[in-house]
């Protein structure tokens, strides 16, 4: 009976971070930027709802890549990474112990950054080298150039996310360790039903700042959207999804939004998410914060270029280690 | 480091990255092939010509008036500028006296146009910056512009205000019309002192902008650049002070001195004001009397010559008649000046940067396509 | 209403090819979907720059030499069902510059854009106006809701 109810407890869960989720983007969008904006704005379907779907009804075209097969599994891949960590932070499955520690979950998230770096190598877009237009002509200044598309820099670009951009939030997960002096989750969420909230501590306010931040980063919502940014790259490793695989890019982007703050609450409140307990409230409500808190972000600054770019990340980083080191005294 | 040699000297550049005809930074065709090495520009190579059109074989043997109306379409944004010139031209091959009126209403019609075209300057900027809300908040501002300049030409982009002899009897300046210029002015003020307030006390637009695309003044003059690129560098010039239009109008010539991403943008600003007030003196001292003059006769004239000062910069037209029709005619707009400025002022900075070191410079290149040969594909 | 066609109405993404006219139309139709008073995600309608994510390609100018094969293969990349508008007298019939030559064929001007690529709706206009643009999108909506 209980190994019912969990399985139950387990989809339940899943398909409410999936209806919560879709909402996301189009909260975003209406509630926020075009209300900054002073315009109207879209209905909050379109964005995350009804853009996913109509692509689901398109035609499935064959992506310009080396390797079609391997880049349209992408998104489905980095789907399955999110959805998996929603899995783990559940309280159903501690009993799979090492795969509920925070290491597990840092795996899963690095898989979400990694797969950005894929992407962008393997997407050959018309819109950056293949455009037809008689470059090497005559009197053409350095026609032995190697030639690189667009996606190639957003690939640099996301492996320097990942050597440092990721910071933050690895260091900002690292703090409930600390305190609870455990890396599981089941220690974690144990720990808070003991000692309180780690949030209500100084190292826990800290830390959600960090966690916030990285949240940002991780997600490429402006100012850190140089992956993906219109003044070059247009959007970057994106460029090529058509039809459905570019449904589940759409649906993985609201996902992920859940899924980040799902594991806040995990971690700095410890409520992990689960139907059955009132509290999947908290983690329904993290979720729409923290969105909304990054829309009034992003409406207000421009994109960072790796000048403003890393000093914020190494200012943020420095914080989370102060952070760690409150949590240790 | 050595100004003269910020452009790399190495003949092999690792890595180039292609950008364009269609392009989210650029909404216009045109080419610019970045060299980087790690994400920093090296050189920078512009192609234009993509959207060459040939106006000016079109004006060739055209009836003067229709090809003065042609010259519009060289160019949407600043199509007031291209039909002032061409007109003046015209009056000057054949010695035509305007209406003090009609030339008040020329000046109303060009200032309006400048406000509009440095308010789209500063949303493209700011698009391009990646700061939506401020995009739109100056297109919000823009539409003022526009519903004025709909009300006086009858369409927002395209007008005709001016034909030979004088302005359109459509744009006219009635009573109504002026009341509306000046609440119009009161509005686009107010908002655009509040935007600049809000743009420059934002530590991170400011932390993107600041000495990102230095143009020194030396290399500016040896660029040849023109109009608000050369300015914002603080070298004072403007066609302006030596027009006879503007004669009766007292305005500041304004400079920056970094020419930089950060003083173009407040140039453009701080231009706004300035001529928001012409169009204040001019329709507070807007003269009585006829707004054509009709008492001319068509005469033959060798090539005549006219520059004016446009939002971009100087703009050349020239043509000679014959029999009442155009020939040889030569349009030189700006843009096409400061192409070598966008090349120069792109080199050095991060790729995100040089984008918007080359929309610094205000290109207009549906403007510059102008005698430029194809080459054939 | 079908879901499929419910959805569709619900999320138009257009793109913008420029073709070289005169930026006035251009700019117009940039203008009415970054503009607040125009506003076209009021309408559903989203900018994009990637034909991959494109519904509606929005093309304006007569369609220069150098424009017309980037054109024909961002139409062709646009997954279907898509519907193309030509936008401005220059897309719909060459405008001023189509008669450059005379009754010599042009080698610049390779437009209207019904030459190169199959257009499903028109919005006159020299320049188009923002309303008009929207309603030209709204007038091609039917084809894409009834596309298989």
């Amino acid at each position: 009976m209980t190994a019912v109810n969990s399985l139950i407890a387990v989809i339940g869960t899943l398909l409410v971070a999936l209806i919560v989720s879709v909402w996301l983007p189009g909260i975003e969008r209406k509630f926020v930027h075009a209300r900054i904006q002073q315009r109207v704005g879209p209905p909050i379907s379109s964005a995350g709802i009804m853009a996913p779907l109509k692509f689901f009804f398109k035609q499935t075209i064959n992506p310009n890549s080396p390797m079609p097969k391997l880049y349209n599994a992408l998104p489905l891949i980095s789907l399955l990474s999110v959805i998996f960590i929603l899995l783990f932070l559940m309280p159903q499955l501690y009993a799979l112990a090492a795969l509920t520690s925070i290491i597990a979950i840092v795996g899963l998230l690095k898989i979400e950054e990694v797969i950005y770096m894929f992407m962008g190598s393997l997407s050959k877009s018309i819109m950056s080298l293949k455009m037809p237009f008689p470059d090497i002509v005559k009197g053409a200044k350095h026609p032995n150039t190697t030639r690189t598309f667009m996606e190639e820099l957003s690939s640099l670009r996301a492996f320097r996310l990942i050597a440092f951009g990721s910071f933050p939030l690895y260091i900002a997960l690292f703090i409930p360790v600390a305190l609870s002096k455990s890396i599981y989750l089941s220690g974690i969420v144990n720990y808070q039903q003991i000692h309180g909230p780690i949030l209500f501590t100084m190292a826990g306010v800290l830390g959600a700042i960090v966690f916030f931040i990285g949240y940002m980063i991780l997600l490429n919502e402006y100012p850190f959207v140089i992956l993906k940014t219109k003044a070059d790259v247009i959007e970057g490793p994106l460029m090529e999804y058509a039809a459905k695989y570019r449904a589940y890019v759409y649906i993985t982007r609201g996902f992920l939004m859940f899924v980040l703050a799902s594991l806040f609450t995990t971690l700095f409140l410890g409520i992990p998410p689960n139907l059955f307990s009132w509290n999947i409230l908290v983690t329904i409500a993290v979720a729409l914060i923290f969105p909304i808190l990054m829309a009034i972000m992003s409406a207000f600054s421009p994109i960072f270029t790796n000048k403003q770019f890393y000093p914020v990340v190494a200012g943020v980083s420095i914080i989370g280690i102060l952070a760690l080191v409150v949590s240790f005294l | 480091m050595n100004e003269n040699n910020k452009i790399t000297e190495k003949n092999v550049i690792e890595t180039e990255v292609a950008m364009g005809p269609v392009h989210s930074a650029a909404i216009e065709p045109y080419r610019v092939r970045l060299f980087v090495e790690d994400e920093m520009v090296k050189d920078a190579e512009i192609t234009v010509g993509i959207n060459h059109r040939g106006i000016e074989r079109i004006m060739e043997g055209l009836p003067v008036e229709k090809a003065n109306s042609l010259t519009e379409k060289i160019c949407g944004i600043c199509s007031n500028s291209h039909i002032w010139n061409s007109v003046l031209v015209a009056e000057k091959a054949i010695g035509i006296d305007v209406p003090e009126r009609a030339q008040y209403i020329r000046v109303i019609m060009e200032e309006l146009e400048r406000l509009h075209s440095h308010l789209l300057y500063l949303a493209h900027g700011n698009e391009v910056l990646g700061h939506e809300t401020f995009a739109m908040r100056i297109f919000y501002i823009r539409e003022t512009v526009m519903e004025l300049l709909r009300m006086i030409g009858g369409n927002r982009v395209q007008y005709g205000a001016s034909i030979i002899g004088g302005v359109r009897p459509r744009c006219e300046l009635d009573a109504m019309r002026i009341q509306k210029i000046s609440e119009g002015m009161d509005i686009i003020e107010e908002k655009i002192l509040d935007f600049a307030d809000r743009f420059v006390s934002d530590p991170m637009i400011m932390s993107r902008i600041t000495g990102v695309g230095v143009l020194t003044r030396k290399q500016a003059i040896e660029l040849a650049a023109s109009g608000p690129t050369l300015r914002s560098t603080g070298v004072e010039t403007d066609l302006r002070t030596e027009m006879e239009a503007y004669e009766p109008f007292e305005f500041n010539v304004i400079t920056q001195d970094d020419g930089d991403v950060k003083s173009n943008l407040l140039m453009r600003v701080l231009e706004i004001p300035e001529a928001i007030n012409i169009i204040r003196q001019a329709i507070k001292h807007l003269p009585d009397g006829k707004i054509t003059n009709r008492s001319w006769d068509m005469q033959d004239a060798p090539i005549t010559k006219s520059y004016i000062e446009v939002p971009r910069g100087k703009l050349y037209h020239s043509y000679a008649l014959e029999d009442g029709r155009v020939r040889n005619s030569i349009v030189r707009t700006p843009s096409i000046a400061n192409i070598g400025a966008m090349q120069y002022a792109a080199v050095g900075h991060h790729i995100t940067d040089a984008q918007l070191a080359i929309v610094q410079c205000d290109p207009c290149f549906t403007c510059t396509d102008r005698a430029i040969q194809i080459i054939k594909i | 209403m079908s879901l499929k066609s419910y959805s569709r109405a619900r999320a138009v993404h257009i793109m913008l090819v420029y073709t070289g006219g005169c930026n006035g139309c251009d700019i117009e139709i940039v203008n009415c979907v970054l503009s607040p008073k125009y506003d076209a995600e009021q309408y559903k309608v989203f900018l994009t720059w990637n034909p991959r994510e494109a519904d509606v390609l929005v093309v304006t100018g007569p369609v220069t030499k150098h424009n017309e094969k980037p054109l024909r293969e961002i139409y062709d990349a646009i997954p279907e069902p898509k519907a193309v508008i030509a936008a401005g007298a220059c897309a719909l019939m060459g405008g001023v510059y189509k008669n450059i030559h005379g009754d010599i064929p042009s080698e610049e001007i390779m437009g209207p854009v019904d030459n190169i690529i199959p257009v499903d709706a028109k919005v006159p206009g020299c320049a188009v106006r923002p309303e008009d643009v929207l309603s030209g999108v709204v007038s091609a909506l039917p084809l894409l809701l009834d596309a298989k």
